[in-house]
């Protein structure tokens, strides 16, 4: 009997309940968290480096904090961070050999607010370069692979995170979500995955891929515990500028709400979009499930979505090529040359970068150049405009907007990697709400025939995440997506 | 697929890569090219959205400033700890300006 499979693993909110009131210690979660990691993390690969000692001292100062009476909200909670974000103590690489032995000079804001409610971060959870992917397939380091099948990929960009929750060594992740890297491999693995409205949460301490999109979330077993995760990181803060002074309100509150009359509106391009037979199938169910729990259900379209991709790819790529332009050698990455500070660029940058990231950084410099720029950033921006109008109407007609995650299950390890172009197409649900800044949840809806999960999304408009809860809490009491431990993850 | 597949050729690949400050080997240019034109080949989709769909676009929210006021920042140790070396209590960089080291 192994470690992971002969214990229940409680869940984020089990967790914090189970420390706060002494039940359990903080050390003793840590370490079966450090030994399911151990046991399990030479097949899945979730991690580029795990840190016993430093989260070991850190649930000790957690249980300090307890039994001096402090009430913490993820008293315990161990967490896998996405490798691009700040944590005190521990090295952040964005899976990237340019930015190899980096150590942050502190927390990043959400760090500091995880640490201050009690959480404990046990490792840097593998992720594509630089957020730069759907399949951590472009890691310089490793691919992540699923736990329900290790022959395929966990998603991406985030696949770390969501393989760590999925596989029960740790009850919390957290990804960065530009394009659906959060929504799109908590779908692959089976879990909640939570995109926040676009200012909702500081990115003080995340490296930044493309800034107009750039948003942390949660990623859980239950949409219950995301709403926990995500009441603690959201909020103004005054080290980024982009984010929002808008009152939280009561995510958790919102939970037991229920979708008695709320509209739910299923986008009508996605169900044009020539569905794969289990992904058209769950959004039937999706339907039968919110309308028995009392919603009224709408259709309702949102006509750009279907060129959402084309403008993702000009807007975040050309917001990447400037964002990458400062690891030259000088600031940051090993330096491959000392003749002259032009080859020092180019060597450094060439040496340091995967071709995936290169091919953004390309695509990006090509829609800013002189000569292409109207026609390709220029018209970009404009559709992005029109896509955010289109969602303004859409809200006016539904409370929440519904649609697939992902288009199908998770795609094999090397199946896509020479086709940039096709791997892009698998994030053609999740990219309309990050283009529009609206907060979306992607909660799994079972298993196909082959045991592999889907996910269904939910949008809502922006700082609606209350409504986007209330509905994904419904839904998933509706859908029952069976606890079964993914295969892969036991010993 | 590509409706102006000629926008991106080799050249125009070469010239950006200057622009990106990054080496392609000739030998790996036409792959370089031939993936890039695929992708832009889907991008023109954009151009297929006729124009008197743009109308005025809504103006961007301001961006909310904070006050611009000193505060503690993480400290020299923190920063010294990236550099590569210390000397004088500063971190020391190799030249890259000029000649001579």
């Amino acid at each position: 009997m192994t470690v992971a499979s002969s214990h229940p693993a409680p869940g984020v909110l089990e967790t914090a309940e189970a420390v706060s009131s002494g039940r359990r210690t903080a050390v003793a979660a840590a370490e079966e968290a450090l030994a399911r990691i151990a046991e399990g993390d030479g097949r899945l690969r979730a991690f580029l480096e795990v840190t016993p000692e430093a989260a070991l001292a850190e649930a000790r100062a957690v249980d300090a904090r307890v039994a001096t009476g402090e009430t913490l909200p993820l008293a315990g909670v161990t967490v896998a961070m996405k490798d691009n974000m700040w944590v005190e103590g521990r090295k952040t690489g964005c899976a990237s050999r340019i930015l190899e032995g980096f150590r942050p000079p502190g927390d990043s804001t959400v760090a500091a607010r995880l640490r201050a409610a009690g959480a404990v971060f046990v490792g840097r959870a593998n992720m594509d370069e630089f957020a730069m992917g759907s399949s951590t397939e472009n890691s310089a380091y490793q691919t992540t692979r699923n736990p329900w099948d290790l022959e395929r990929v966990a998603g991406g960009s985030s696949g770390g995170s969501a393989a760590a929750v999925a596989a029960r060594f740790v009850p919390a992740g957290f990804g960065s979500d530009t394009g659906g890297s959060i929504r799109q491999p908590a779908a692959c693995c089976g879990v909640v995955g939570f995109k926040p409205t676009y200012g909702r949460v500081s990115r003080y301490g995340l490296v930044a891929f493309a800034s107009s999109l750039d948003q942390i979330g949660p990623m859980a077993r239950s949409v219950g515990d995301a709403a926990r995760l995500y009441r603690v990181i959201a909020g103004v803060d005054p080290r980024d500028s982009t984010s929002a002074d808008v009152a939280v309100g009561d995510p958790e509150g919102a939970l037991g709400r229920g979708v008695n009359g709320l509209r739910v509106g299923f986008l009508r391009e996605a169900e044009e979009e020539g569905l794969e037979r289990e992904v058209a199938v769950s959004l039937d169910d999706a339907r039968r499930i919110f309308r028995d729990a009392g919603a009224q259900i709408v259709s309702v379209s949102v006509p750009r979505t279907t060129v959402s991709i084309s403008i993702y790819y000009v807007v975040a790529s050309a917001e990447a090529s400037s964002n990458l332009a400062r690891f030259d050698g000088v600031r940051y990455g090993p330096r491959k040359s000392d003749a002259d500070v032009a080859s020092l660029y180019v060597e450094t940058r060439t040496a340091g970068f995967g071709p995936e990231v290169k091919r953004r950084i390309l695509l990006g410099t090509f829609a800013l150049a002189s000569g292409y720029y109207e026609a390709y950033y220029g018209a970009a921006m404009r559709a992005r405009g029109l896509l955010r109008e289109d969602f303004d109407r859409a809200f006016r007609e539904a409370d929440v907007i519904v649609c697939p995650s992902i288009p199908g299950p998770a795609f094999r390890v090397g199946e896509k990697t020479d086709d940039p172009l096709t791997m892009y197409l698998s994030d053609v649900f999740t990219v309309p709400a990050s283009l529009a800044g609206l907060p979306a949840i992607s909660v799994p809806s079972g298993l196909t025939a082959s045991r592999l999960p889907l996910g269904i999304q939910v949008m809502g408009p922006r700082f609606g995440e209350e409504a986007v809860f209330a509905a994904a809490r419904a839904y998933e009491q509706g859908a029952g997506f069976p606890d079964d431990l993914p295969p892969a993850s036991a010993g | 697929m590509p409706s102006n597949p000629s926008i991106v050729t080799p050249d125009v690949v070469r010239r950006i890569a200057e622009l990106a400050r990054l080496r392609l080997p000739e030998s790996e240019l036409p792959r370089w090219t031939e993936q890039l034109s695929r992708i832009v080949g889907h991008i023109d989709l954009l151009t297929q959205i006729p124009e008197e769909a743009f109308g005025t676009p809504p103006p961007e929210p301001p961006t909310p400033l904070r006050l611009d006021a000193p505060e503690p920042g993480h400290g020299d140790d923190a920063l010294r700890a990236n550099a590569p070396r210390e000397l004088h209590g500063y971190g020391a960089v190799p030249r890259v300006v000029g000649s001579g080291g």
